[in-house]
């Protein structure tokens, strides 16, 4: 199991825009994704529940990953989270 | 949303056709307008009776198949509704249940109860019910429409997938054997669609907003309906005569008979209204003697080009695009800007959409962008200005445009425009925008028209030369006449001396046309002026060729185009000339008006 911690930077959180990204890439690996916030642990390929993290600006998630391609996928979507979802 | 109930007491004892319940009046959101007046139907839907059911192991592949079953079977029952959908409301509308297959898709749904069920042995619908349950109240919590929205989505497709599972079918209002006000706690969309239209006079519903589904849905089927009563279903006697007012919003509770029938009145008003409305819409905005004006409409939200399509409106002639910003607070992207145009933009085809560049600053804040506090904003940072020095964001919302203007007809606007050097950068910016599209190898209307909104005096002044390099021209009244008077119309105690009526005014507008008609181009008006039916014949006569207005106004309008000739109009423009002072011409503009629609129906905005 890969994990890393990773903080929402953009200013909206994720909404539905960043999470239908996130969702995306994931979708294309082949690993079991999750995100972790707090107690609440999501699919990460829902969108359905990457909404219903409601992770504001400055929330502190943790992204694991299992299988093949997870750390790659864990890379690349913590990409997205440091880069505001190239949004901003 | 709601304001506490007003009580009437009973008037005497005895009162003909109501019992001993005294008069309740509620206020809701008018989601859809009309007045309905019926014995209430009420009608809520058991709730979901789920129980978890323990499996042996043996039992679980058999459930996964039950489970998978009821997916396809409920993916089935949403196509079919969305066809239905299709059928009696359109497009738009359809297109929300498309959400509903996103979400019975989802892998959180699917995967979660799979594998669950091979962990925990427990049956599908518990599980079912328990993810979307849990992913309905989160979603709640969370602040904005559109997260409420898709909860409501979520809700609807577990109603749906629990009831497959568990063989149960549901109940929709599709069999009630008389006429009803329907009152609920809330709709699904799914409900609304398979409502039994010659047997539902109006809705009532605890909950919901005026951009629900239900107000979405409930327009589009032209059902009166009032949201937001917080909590009519308990109050509500069933049975009981109830009036419904979608325009205001008002819900009487066994209403005395007086108030019956007055509503009753009011409702024959309204269904005559509804009516000329529907014959009107169809027919061209012509004078008596065939001088064609195109009429179109104003709007700032994407969803208003409903309301466009079904007052009549010949397109779009004003398409703010501030909203993009404003309901966010934040950026929106490229591609997001092009979904949102393609959907007016498609909405209208074959009828033509102008889309404004952002215009902020002013009384147009944006929290993302750093607008500095200036004393005077009206002169200020704004509009056109902010776009030429935030380049990147001017190009952004080109590139956006052009990219829905491939055999469309689409117009770019530019706000503000003080100085042809503005049209100038403009255009040069948009010739690399078309360039950069054309290596991308993405299709665009490489002659798309590019006007300005005259609005400052200057632009006036130098109409002729503008005229030379643009492809349009629009008036925007409401500025040019605070610039012109040096009025700020929002102040109190100056408010009085704004109005579009000045004699200088008039002469601004004159020349705008004089100028645009002699480059030959076409000039269109999309001030409040515009939207003023005591102002109608006069921009008519002065040979205005588009005017473009609120939706709601379109009919009006258009009623009073077609009941006067060109010869008419011009008579009229030319006559107001002749006046030295705004109040001079305002009177003769409201004698004029009176006299010559004595046998209209009045609705003039000076009469109430």
């Amino acid at each position: 199991m890969i994990s890393k911690e990773v903080t929402v930077l953009n200013l909206l959180g994720l909404h539905a825009r960043p999470a239908a990204r996130i969702v995306k890439v994931a979708a294309q690996s082949k690993a079991r994704f999750w995100i972790v916030k707090e107690e609440e642990r999501i699919n990460g390929k829902s969108i359905m529940g990457v909404m219903m993290l409601a992770a504001a600006k400055g929330c502190k998630v943790t992204l694991e990953a299992e299988g093949e391609g997870a750390e790659e996928l864990v890379e690349t979507v913590a990409d997205l989270f440091a880069n505001k979802f190239y949004e901003e | 949303m709601t304001t506490p109930i007003e009580e009437h007491p009973l008037q005497s004892a005895g009162n003909a056709g109501s019992d001993l319940q005294p008069e309740l009046i509620m206020r809701g959101v008018p989601a859809s307008p009309g007045i309905a007046i019926g014995p209430a139907y009420l009608f809520t839907k058991d709730r979901l009776k789920v129980e978890p059911r323990r499996l042996t192991q043996a039992q679980v592949p058999g459930e996964i198949e039950r489970f998978r079953a009821a997916l396809e079977e409920t993916r089935q029952d949403i196509l079919k509704t969305r066809a239905m959908a299709m059928k009696t409301t359109g497009d738009i509308v359809a297109r929300l249940f498309d959400s509903h297959l996103l979400i019975l898709e989802d892998v959180m749904l699917v995967d979660e109860t799979i594998e669950r069920m091979q962990e925990e042995k427990v049956s599908a619908d518990w599980l079912v019910h328990d993810i979307m349950q849990r992913t309905y109240r989160s979603l709640k919590s969370q602040k904005g429409e559109y997260f409420s929205q898709r909860a409501d989505d979520i809700r609807d497709v577990a109603r749906r997938l629990v009831f497959n599972l568990q063989g149960v079918k549901d109940e929709y209002l599709s069999d009630l054997d008389k006429p009803v006000v329907v009152i609920a706690p809330d709709l699904t969309p799914s409900d609304i669609i398979h409502l039994d239209r010659s047997h539902v006079l109006g809705i009532a519903t605890n909950l919901g907003g005026a951009t629900s589904h239900t107000a979405i849905l409930t327009r589009s089927m032209e059902v009166p309906a009032v949201t937001g009563l917080k909590n009519v279903t308990e109050l509500v006697c069933p049975g009981q005569t109830m009036v419904i007012n979608g325009n205001s919003g008002k819900v009487v509770l066994h209403p005395t008979p007086e108030h019956v029938e007055e509503y009753r009145a009011k409702r024959r008003k309204f269904v005559a209204f509804w009516t000329r409305l529907k014959e009107l819409r169809d027919l061209p905005t012509q004078t008596t003697d065939g001088h064609r004006v195109r009429l179109m409409a104003n709007i700032e939200l994407p969803a208003e080009s409903d309301a466009v399509v079904t007052h009549g409106g010949e397109g779009i002639g004003l398409f703010r695009t501030e909203y993009l910003f404003l309901t966010r607070g934040s950026l929106p992207s490229e591609q997001e800007q092009v979904t949102e145009y393609r959907r007016v933009v498609e909405a209208m085809h074959p009828h033509g959409v102008v889309i404004r560049t952002f215009d902020l600053g002013g009384d147009k804040v944006m929290p993302g962008l750093n607008f500095p506090k200036e004393s005077n904003p009206f002169l200020g940072w704004r509009a056109i200005r902010v776009c030429l020095d935030l380049n990147d964001l001017l190009r952004a919302q080109l590139s956006a445009i052009l990219q829905v203007s491939y055999q469309r007809d689409v117009r770019i606007m530019i706000p503000l425009v003080s100085d042809l050097t503005e049209v100038r950068r403009t255009r040069a910016i948009l010739r690399e925008v078309m360039a950069g599209l054309e290596a991308q190898g993405l299709p665009f209307n490489p002659n798309i028209p590019l006007g300005i909104m005259v609005e400052v005096p200057s632009a006036v002044v130098m109409a002729r030369e503008l005229a030379r390099e643009c492809d349009f021209f629009s008036l925007g009244t409401n500025d040019l006449v605070q610039y012109t008077l040096a009025v700020d119309r929002a102040n109190e105690n100056v408010t009085h001396l704004y109005t579009p009526y000045h004699p200088a005014v008039l002469r601004m507008i004159r020349d705008t046309v004089r100028a645009a008609h002699e480059a030959r181009i076409p000039v269109s008006i999309c001030g409040e002026m515009a939207g003023d039916p005591l102002a109608t014949l006069l921009l008519v006569g002065l040979g205005l060729d588009d005017l473009s207005v609120a939706p709601v106004l379109l009919p009006e309008i258009k009623k009073i185009i077609r009941s006067a000739s060109y010869e008419t109009a011009h008579r009229v423009a030319r006559q107001a000339f002749r006046y030295h002072t705004a109040a001079e011409v305002e009177a003769f503009l409201v004698a004029t008006m009176k006299k010559l629609f004595a046998d209209l129906p009045v609705w003039f905005n000076r009469e109430g």
